[in-house]
């Protein structure tokens, strides 16, 4: 078996390119499922019976349900059945930031629960209202211990943009499998798919595990 | 109501034959740090000698030596004419003749109470569930236990954990007993039921190794004292001399740190709970 | 909109075949990423500096790949190294029994390095071997102690086993889009493959939830 790495050099602007399409995947969704997330954790605090539940259903199913026929889903049902029609990017943002808003909302109502309820008390004692309460007292606080989590659920991300190639996004993976399919040099691409991956992955895993070294909560 | 009680200390027992396990000039380093700088005693078959002395001065480090739990760099331990830390020694043959209650009882806390007990010796002796269970199940009666054979662990105070802790190491049937501040976890009131299972233990013969900072029961149950500071023996003999009349300064220290004034504690009246077999 | 479901029914033998494969896909997996995650785990906490660095080092570069790319890579890439072909569904549960496995490894490895050495102690005070001591005391509590990550990285395993449809692995997903291709119904089909994965998966969750609240406190050392 002859190799012939040329191809990787050859075809690195386009390799490029989709490695800079999956950071911006990346950080688009994780900046609309940070308030997504938020929203939804707050939604299932809520006192309304219907809209706590209805909001646990929606979150416990997307987290249930594989993202890469959530993606699917999305791409082939919005336009057949209710004539939506979006474009490949936009549909893959929708569907990357449902399944991390879910995500996001389980790490955000764990980190609002793990605020003794001391604290709630001492604030409301003090005469603030609920909001303020949230707003001053419990999101600050709960912002540093969910840190870790939204960490890891970053690199989850980070990798999962990959799926959104199934509908023709022009990412890493997109790129990458399109090159093998032109060039036949399948060993070649796909281990430099592996190693771009690896390369902007790896530090990024090797953050988390700082961070859930370093902002382990001790009470 | 301050109750004087005349204690009669026990004859040192053997003393003038082979001893069972002795400690000959035994170092231990942590890095720099000499955790035993040289430690000899002896201890005879039927002994009770009690390790006394304060908090980092190597007692726990010298019962993990004692059982090769830790390496040593200097001296030797033997248990009668085995040289413990010997390379030829098969360490797992030997700590099965010494059995040890640790501080924090160390009980498995995914076993049955029963289990905790007969695991020792189906997995080390390789004896039958069925016989196992009988033998945990007698000692679970012997230290008052038999009724929590089902239960887990959680479920138990801290001084029938140590109790059970104490069977499970009796399963294996050793020569020795190694104690590690077998009391120092408890709360109070149930300091007393373990401190009797072990005077129990001494008065069947059992050869006992234990460190403590009951003063009381060392007084009263052991036959050899020794009072170690930073990782020496300052002083041994037997206790009527070492609580008595201590010849050292460091031993003084020592026992008016801990408020001993020559007699009987307040915890003196936990050890005697008269138990049936109490002579 | 009218929704039609006869698709379904009609085609019912070919989604079951599909739900068989998922589920054959996801234990085989899970079975050989349990496989490596237990050896992994105790070599990387109990084998020395060198294996611990060489597990580590697969742990941490699987752990930056997405599982896509590994799937990829074995079935099209790998074959090439071993001058061997591959069937989609082998390729599968190798791609994903490894990507499993490194979580699987580091998941026990943090259990057994949370139960403290005293139990270690105690084990080897009776008499028992290190192995005997991390088999019959150590492994038991860390498996309870991270019965909640594991369950998470079984439905993980699960809903990663649908990412083997790019490979053409007959699974649920991949027999969907087939049907929903043949028949245009992909409204019908995907939202009903979309059910069967949530009855699955999160009842999955909830079991292993319940038993953890159950067998919690066994491995609280
Ligand atoms: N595993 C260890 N590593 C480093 N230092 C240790 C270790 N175990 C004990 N030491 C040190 O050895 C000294 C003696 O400790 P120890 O035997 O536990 O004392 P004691 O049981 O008398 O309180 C202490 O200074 C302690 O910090
Ligand atoms: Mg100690």
């Amino acid at each position: 078996m002859t190799l012939d790495w040329s191809v990787v050099w050859d075809n690195r602007w386009r390799l490029i390119a989709g490695a800079e399409m999956t950071v911006i995947l990346t950080a688009t969704t994780m900046a609309l499922a940070l308030p997504g997330g938020l929203l939804l954790a707050l939604l299932r605090l809520s006192h309304v019976h219907l809209v706590r539940s209805s909001t646990t259903g929606f979150v416990e199913f997307f987290r249930a349900t594989p993202l890469i026929l959530q993606i699917y889903w999305i791409f082939y049902v919005l336009p057949a059945a209710f004539d939506i029609r979006l474009s490949e990017f936009v549909t893959a943002l929708l569907g990357l930031s449902l399944n991390v808003s879910s995500f996001n909302s389980e790490t955000f109502r764990a980190g609002i629960l793990s605020i003794r309820p001391g604290q709630w008390n001492a604030a409301l004692a003090l005469g603030m209202t609920k909001p303020q309460v949230l707003r001053k007292i419990i999101l600050p606080q709960a912002t540093l211990r969910v840190l870790p989590a939204l960490a890891s659920t970053w690199v989850s991300l980070f990798k999962d943009t990959s799926l959104v190639s199934i509908i023709a996004v022009a990412d890493l993976s997109y790129v990458s499998l399109k090159i093998r399919s032109e060039t036949y040099r399948v060993l070649e691409v796909l281990t430099a798919m592996g190693a771009l991956y690896c390369l902007m992955g790896y530090p990024q895993a090797k953050l988390v595990d700082w961070m859930h070294r370093r902002f382990k909560v001790v009470e | 109501m301050i109750a004087k009680r005349k204690t009669k200390s026990r004859p040192r027992i053997g003393s003038g034959t082979a001893p069972i396990l002795s400690f000959e000039g035994v170092v231990k380093r942590y890095g720099p740090l000499e955790a035993l700088a040289g430690v000899s005693f002896q201890v005879h078959r039927g002994e009770v000698v009690c390790l006394i002395g304060p908090s980092g001065s190597g007692k726990s480090t010298l019962l993990r030596c004692a059982n090769a739990l830790e390496t040593i760099d200097g001296g030797r331990v033997v248990l009668e004419g085995v040289e413990v830390h010997d390379r030829r020694t098969d360490a797992r043959k030997l700590r099965r003749r010494m059995g040890m209650v640790f501080q924090n009882f160390e009980l498995f806390p995914h076993l049955t109470v029963l289990r905790n007990v007969a695991v020792g010796p189906t997995t080390v002796l390789g004896m039958p569930q069925r016989q196992a269970a009988e033998r945990a199940t007698e000692l679970l009666r012997k230290v008052g236990l038999a009724d929590k054979a089902a239960h887990y662990p959680a479920s138990l105070s801290g001084g029938q954990q140590q109790r059970v802790a104490i069977a499970r190491a009796l399963a294996m049937q050793p020569d020795v007993m190694l104690f590690d501040e077998p009391t120092s976890a408890l709360d109070p009131e149930t300091i007393g039921e373990v401190l009797s299972v072990m005077k129990r233990l001494a008065d069947e013969g059992m050869t006992m190794v234990v460190v403590t900072h009951e003063m009381d029961f060392a007084k009263r149950v052991g036959n050899w004292i020794v009072v170690f500071d930073h990782g020496k023996v300052v002083e041994q003999g037997p206790p009527q001399q070492v609580f008595d009349e201590p010849t050292v300064q460091r031993t003084r220290d020592f026992l008016s740190h801990l408020g001993w004034h020559g007699e009987s504690l307040a915890a003196a009246d936990l050890l005697v709970q008269p138990s049936s077999t109490d002579p | 909109m009218d929704i039609d479901i006869s698709p379904l029914i009609e085609n019912w033998q070919f989604i079951l075949t599909g739900l068989g494969f998922t589920l054959a896909l996801s234990a085989l997996s899970i079975a050989l990423g349990a496989a490596i995650g237990l050896v992994g785990g105790v070599l990387r906490t109990y084998g020395g500096k060198l294996l611990d660095s060489a597990i580590g080092l697969y742990v941490d570069v699987v752990r930056s790949i997405p599982v896509l790319a590994i799937l990829v890579w074995t079935y099209f890439a790998f074959p090439l190294v071993i001058g061997e072909s591959l069937t989609p569904f082998s390729g599968g549960v190798l791609a994903l029994g490894v990507h499993l496995g490194a979580y699987i490894t580091e998941t026990i490895r943090a259990g057994l390095t949370s139960i403290r050495p005293g139990q270690m102690r105690a084990a080897l005070a009776l008499g028992m071997s290190r192995f005997e001591a991390i088999r019959t005391i150590i492994l038991p509590q860390a498996l309870i102690r991270m019965l909640p990550p594991l369950g998470s990285l079984i439905v993980i395993a699960v809903k990663d086993s649908a990412i083997a449809s790019v490979i053409a692995v007959p699974e649920l997903l991949r027999q969907s889009q087939v049907l929903a291709g043949k028949t245009f119904r992909p409204f019908e089909i995907y939202t009903a493959a979309m059910l069967i994965y949530f009855l699955i998966c999160y009842p999955t969750a909830r079991t292993i939830d319940r038993v953890y609240r159950r067998l919690g406190v066994l491995g609280a050392s």
